[in-house]
């Protein structure tokens, strides 16, 4: 064996690893200044949610949730405030973590969750997609761990690295740097009709899961009631108007949200299939997202819902 | 078990470990735990299909021995049959089968016979199946060639045979190089050891990076034919030919790297292949492991060029044609291969000599993607409506929304520095070289350069190497 030699290897691996630390410290550091220096776009909303954020009210979703929900409007109806944290293409994975670093924080009166049918349906990209949350898991570990130790039993050692925590995250902070991203209170609002004429293929969303039963989802789900529970804050389940009608009753995933929600005591306010807006294209930017126009009038109708069930006193 | 794995990081630096201070002695034992972690890196991915790997190994070693010991030409010829058949029969029928089958059906159909796929089977493909049979069948032809004696000592040759860095994916060795490095002492050396683990940086940088980057837009596009155009299919193209490359060169430095870090010498697989002025240089540069094994077990054997034109050509054509089976069992390779070997037969036909200049690269580079559609395609249907697209309807280019955006432009960064390392390499080698600087802080800053664009422009999933499917 000879020594000199694993000697020298030893003390220049020793070199290296330091450079690679030091490096990644250095420059991860300067990636997460610029990544939570953000002013508009998903992150520097989500970043909003978790560390400002004191509205009284707040939503969480996917899409549905973040382009169908108008502050404004509950604001004026509920007389609370009001913050959008839907994130598009996210899952019940997503925003339970999100709920629990807020509440961390932060307790509102009342929190809604936009329920999208397919939420407990087995899907890869709502795994993938947690890595939005890696920036956030120096500070929320605890929080965070559960979620994203799902997939890797190696979290903590990944998340070591700061510069994986901002991962793929600059050109997103350039991007919205240059041309910043208009949000009112988290809701971004979409334009355009849905024309009668659209075609069937055009209409279809792509499907990004399996129509098999995921028992993180459901853990998630239970997981987000209660936090809700522990923490006194009223919660609310909801759905969105599409533009077709469409049979909810062979789907295993919104049966068992049903059900949950029922057993869990959970107000549950359905407007799937809501007919002032089924075959309305002048209410829909496409056949599963309202229009502003129709976002207005849903959040409209959802807070007379709510006032209705005396779900929060206004 | 995969290289772009978390436990691969943690299983590496305990083999090496174990190898480099507690059985650093005997190449025995160096050879049994190599053997062993072998086994478990394969095992992790699917424990049951360790038993093939195990049968074409006592296969071959023992008709490694009949082949040398047998006096009569005759029974050498049996026996080598012998291991041809079983290897191809394993290859035959767990990648081949249901693909012939399907294949036979559809030709009857076209001619009237409608008959149930009854026949198929529900066959799982054996991981690095295609190219661990083809090196142990080197090893017995080899033998039969008497290039090769074989070895007595059955753990070198287990160990041969399924050495980790290189069973899934290549480089396919041969028994010539490869085995006799199992039988001598291998000592440790800081040299060796740091080369073996700049290659392996620079292979992560081509997959992690570059490949699976590239990987975000072209599947976008190939994976929705329907909803793009011509512009679209250039550039998901030019993006795979990337892919592909950073994917397989990547695993290649990879395995290279790994093997080492103890004490072993694989053969380069690739040497910038985008820079080559014609196709046939092509070949010289790409998968040059796979291309030689081509070119030595069957182009060569079917007569080479040393015969009249016409079967010089056949021989051209039918060694691409297998070649392209190789890869898949799907018509797209098939057709893939018949492509690159049309394309060697014109070069024969039309050009004299040697093709040189930036021109020639670029005609080259845009004929290896041209191959690459039906090399990509799902199907020859979809390869021939993408062709079709490209020339009638060019319309807009896809660049997606949000991240999507994000994810192309991360590709088209990566492939820029790709570009520039290897233009530099190919073109200026003798210039200044930050990884060959007398400055080690330099050196070493370098190094950690690259590891931190991997940390902050990987993308870090469960994406498998595309080479694992061949």
């Amino acid at each position: 064996m000879n020594i000199k030699e694993y000697r020298v290897s030893f003390l220049k691996i020793i070199k290296f690893v330091i450079i690679i630390l030091v490096a990644d410290f250095v420059l991860g550091s300067v990636s997460q200044k610029i990544f939570f220096s953000q002013k508009t776009g998903k992150y520097a909303r989500a970043t909003y949610a978790v560390e400002k954020s004191n509205a009284e009210v707040l939503i969480f979703g996917s899409s549905h949730a973040h382009r169908h929900y108008v502050p404004e409007v509950f604001e004026k109806e509920l007389n609370k405030t009001c913050y959008n944290a839907g994130a598009e293409g996210q899952q019940l994975l997503f925003h339970t973590a999100l709920q629990e670093m807020i509440i961390k924080r932060k307790k509102p009166d009342l929190m809604i969750l936009n329920i999208d049918d397919s939420f407990l349906y087995l899907s890869d990209i709502a795994y993938d997609r947690l890595s939005d949350l890696h920036p956030y898991y120096d500070d929320h570990s605890e929080a965070l761990r559960p979620i994203l130790g799902l997939k890797s039993n190696l979290i903590d050692f990944k998340l070591f690295f700061k510069s994986y925590q901002t991962n793929s995250t600059i050109i997103h902070a350039l991007r919205y740097y240059v041309s910043p991203q208009v949000d009112y209170k988290g809701y971004r609002p979409l334009y355009g009709k849905v024309n009668s004429n659209t075609k069937k293929h055009d209409q279809q969303e792509v499907k990004e899961y399996i129509e098999v039963i995921e028992k993180d989802f459901v853990n998630a789900l239970k997981t987000f009631i209660n936090n809700a529970k522990e923490n006194n804050i009223n919660l609310v389940f909801a759905t969105s108007p599409t533009y077709n009608k469409v049979n909810y009753s062979e789907n295993k995933s919104f049966s068992l949200i049903k059900e949950i929600a029922g057993k869990e005591n959970v107000p549950f306010i359905d407007l799937f299939n809501d007919t002032q807006f089924l075959n309305k294209g002048e209410l829909f930017h496409d056949p599963s997202h309202l229009n502003d126009d129709g976002a207005k009038l849903f959040t409209k109708l959802l807070a007379d819902k709510i006032l209705e069930k005396n779900l929060i006193i206004k | 078990m995969l290289f772009n794995s978390f436990e691969f990081f943690a299983f590496l630096p305990i083999v090496l470990l174990l190898y480099w201070f507690i059985v650093y002695k005997h190449i025995k034992l160096q050879n049994i735990l190599l053997l062993i972690a072998s086994y478990v890196f394969y095992g992790w991915w699917d424990w049951r299909f360790l038993s093939l790997i195990a049968l074409s190994t006592v296969m071959d070693y023992f008709v490694g021995f009949r082949i040398y010991e047998s006096t009569n030409k005759e029974h050498r010829k049996r026996w080598l049959w012998l291991s041809m058949v079983f290897n191809l029969g394993l290859l035959g029928f767990f990648k081949y089968y249901n693909f012939f089958i399907d294949s036979w059906i559809d030709m009857l159909s076209s001619f009237g016979y409608q008959s149930e796929s009854t026949w198929t089977l529900q066959v799982i493909l054996p991981v690095g199946i295609s190219f661990y049979t083809f090196q142990t069948m080197s090893y017995s032809i080899d033998i039969y060639r008497e290039k090769l004696k074989p070895t007595r000592d059955f753990i070198a040759f287990a160990a041969f045979v399924s050495f980790f860095p290189q069973l899934v994916a290549g480089p396919i060795e041969r028994a010539t190089n490869l085995l006799p490095q199992f039988l001598q002492k291998r000592s440790f050396s800081y040299k060796t050891f740091s080369y073996g683990a700049k290659l392996m940086i620079w292979g992560f940088f081509l997959k992690l990076v570059v490949a699976d980057r590239a990987a975000i837009y072209v599947n976008a596009v190939y994976n929705n034919v329907e909803n793009h155009e011509g512009l679209s299919f250039i550039a998901a193209t030019i993006l795979f030919a990337f892919q592909i490359y950073g994917d397989f060169a990547g695993y290649s430095l990879i395995a290279i790297g790994t093997a080492k870090l103890f004490g072993f010498d694989l053969m380069t697989n690739f040497r910038r292949p985008y820079f080559s002025a014609s196709v046939s240089e092509f070949w010289t540069r790409w998968h040059i492991s796979l291309s030689t094994w081509f070119r030595d077990y069957l182009y060569i054997p079917l007569g080479g060029n040393r015969v009249v034109k016409p079967r010089w050509l056949f021989n051209l054509f039918i060694t691409f044609l297998i070649s392209g089976l190789w890869h898949g069992a799907n018509w797209t390779f098939v057709f893939w291969g018949a492509l690159n070997g049309i394309y060697l037969i014109a070069e024969v036909l039309l050009f004299k000599k040697d093709r040189k200049g930036i021109f020639n690269v670029l005609i080259t580079f845009i004929l290896i993607n041209f191959a690459w559609i039906f090399f990509r395609a799902n199907s020859i249907e979809q390869a021939l409506y993408i062709v079709k697209t490209i020339i009638t309807s060019p319309g807009r280019l896809y660049i997606g929304s949000g991240d999507d955006i994000a994810a192309s432009i991360y590709a088209v960064l990566a492939i820029t520095i790709l570009f520039l390392v290897e233009t530099k390499k190919e073109y200026f080698d003798n210039l200044f070289s930050v990884s060959r600087s007398r400055i080690e802080i330099l050196r070493l800053g370098g190094y950690a350069a690259v590891i931190f664009m991997i940390l902050y422009f990987g993308v870090f999933g469960k994406s498998q190497f595309i080479y694992f499917q061949f």
